[in-house]
């Protein structure tokens, strides 16, 4: 357990993981195109860490991601971080305040999450200047980015959520709601 | 202790904010050659290895993919490639008169050292790409050590892929022509008026050849090539008749004309490249002052077809 109450062993797995999924993006995903578009898979990776460990760790791994993207790829410093952290928290906050139970939860997060990351960079790139002319298609674009990412977004949920069950640190919330599950109702007295 | 933890949430949340406003602020004020910038080529130094193992890796997986989407679009593409074949054929044909007094005025005017057969064509392998719509670069697995120089054009079978953006030691980021920030001077086939190429950003499959003058013929389906240096004092960073693309349709204007272009190079499935690594200064400055004193019209009907068969042949 580390200073501030967060797991080492999930610090690390995280750490791991965001190297895997960043080279895993840009060697093998972003090549292979799917009606036009690439998958971004590490949008999806940021949100769901947010989803499963609360806005704190989705926030800095958020940020750690972005950075290893733009250090990669050797795009501007911080456009991905920058981005990638108000992900990580958002995704994290909500966990934290509405805790979504429903199974389609994972799949409207990705699509947020993949939406707010093609729309901030482009709001971004806007901001810091564009020299060539811009096409209507970039709409088209996002929309079936979005729609791409959509689809990958419950595997990539499934995925995290397994690599990372071990390490994550007990809610109290979800454990009383599985034992009232457990139980068959709210209390064991509700019975009687 | 919820006070405590909602002073911490919100202060990390702040805190990586602003660190990555401040990197994106010192990055984007500082020239290619800066700190921030170079701390970016170590680490594709270090971590070139490791893309270059997971590029060979994952490449079934990627062959899988792309063998579905090859065969989804075999049957079309098969279609499209007997109309262009037939219709190249005819070119052919016409071609070849125009190519015998074209060798008659290279063998006149003493340019037929001159070509991309120059360059020295370090054949290199796309390890990476980026997702990103803004930032349409690849990587590839050579760099410095191999000879590779920052502005170096890439080209593919296909045609002009892009130039180097940034070297490290054993790697290489190369700005594909789709990008935002890349402008190409060309011309349309054998007319002799010179544009920029620039990139639809968010349309990947079109490309805008802009500022022909107002009277340029250009029809559908003629080949948009590299025009090379036009002025001595300007050169240019890609030789002369590099395949760009296809016109698929003429925007009149009031005082230009622009041009969409399809661009030729399957940007999408790059898998091998060459970068045209050459002498610094050397041969744009002889070809420049060579072009200059050619009479205008000959220097643009004949060169492209050579300087492509050149680029062909040569790795």
């Amino acid at each position: 357990m580390s200073a501030q109450g967060i797991p080492a062993a999930l610090v690390l797995r995280l750490a791991a993981l965001a190297v895997i999924v960043v080279f895993l993006q840009i060697g093998a995903v972003s090549e292979v195109p799917v009606f036009g578009v690439n998958a971004d898979i590490s949008p999806l990776f940021v949100a769901f860490v947010g989803l499963l460990c609360g806005s704190t760790l989705g926030a800095a791994c958020g940020f750690a991601v972005g950075l290893l993207v733009d250090l990669a790829l050797l795009q501007t410093l911080g456009v991905t971080s920058l981005i990638f952290t108000l992900i990580g928290y958002w995704c994290g906050r909500l966990r934290e305040l509405r805790d979504p139970q429903a199974a389609l939860t994972p799949l409207l997060v990705g699509a947020a999450a993949s939406a707010v990351s093609l729309v901030g960079y482009s709001l971004m790139e806007f901001m810091l200047g564009v020299d060539a002319p811009v096409s209507f298609e970039l709409v088209r674009q996002i929309v079936l980015g979005v729609l791409v990412n959509t689809v990958v977004a419950l595997l990539m949920w499934a995925l995290v959520r397994r690599l990372l069950e071990g390490a994550l640190p007990e809610d109290p919330r979800r454990r009383r709601r599985r034992r009232a599950y457990t139980t068959g109702g709210l209390s064991p007295l509700s019975k009687a | 202790m919820y006070d405590k933890t909602v002073r911490r949430r919100r202060a990390v949340l702040i805190l990586l904010v602003v660190l990555s406003l401040l990197l994106l602020t010192a990055y984007f004020g500082e020239a290619p050659g800066g700190r921030l910038h170079g701390v970016q080529r170590d680490f594709l130094t270090v971590v070139s290895p490791i893309q270059d193992g997971a590029n060979k890796a994952l490449k079934p997986v990627r062959d899988l993919f792309g063998w579905v989407g090859d065969t989804l679009h075999a049957k079309s593409q098969r279609d499209e490639l007997r109309k262009q074949a037939d219709k190249l054929r005819r070119e052919l044909v016409a071609d070849q008169s125009e190519k015998r007094s074209y060798h008659e005025l290279v063998a006149l005017y003493h340019l037929d050292q001159l070509s991309v057969g120059e360059y020295h064509p370090v054949t290199a392998t796309v390890v990476g790409k980026s997702p990103n719509i803004w930032y349409e670069t690849v990587t590839i697995d050579k760099g410095e050590a191999a000879g590779v120089h920052l502005n170096d054009p890439v080209v593919n079978a296909e045609g002009l892929v892009g130039k180097v953006a940034q070297v490290a030691s054993d790697a290489a980021q190369v700005d594909l022509i789709t990008d935002s920030t890349m402008g190409v001077s060309a011309r349309i086939g054998r007319s002799n008026a010179t544009g920029i190429v620039q990139p639809k950003v968010g349309d990947p499959n079109d490309l805008l050849l802009q500022y022909l003058p107002a009277n340029t013929q250009a029809n559908d389906g003629e080949y948009v090539v590299t025009s090379g240096t036009e002025a001595p004092q300007f050169p240019s960073l890609y030789p002369p008749g590099l395949l760009i693309g296809q016109v698929t349709s003429v925007n009149e204007e009031s005082a230009y004309k622009s041009v969409n272009v399809h661009p030729l190079a399957n940007l999408h499935e790059l898998d091998v490249v060459q970068v045209l690594t050459a002498g610094s200064g050397s041969r744009p400055a002889n070809l420049a002052s060579a072009v200059a004193s050619l009479p205008a019209g000959q220097a643009a009907s004949g060169t492209s077809g050579e300087q492509l068969a050149s680029t062909g042949a040569g790795g």
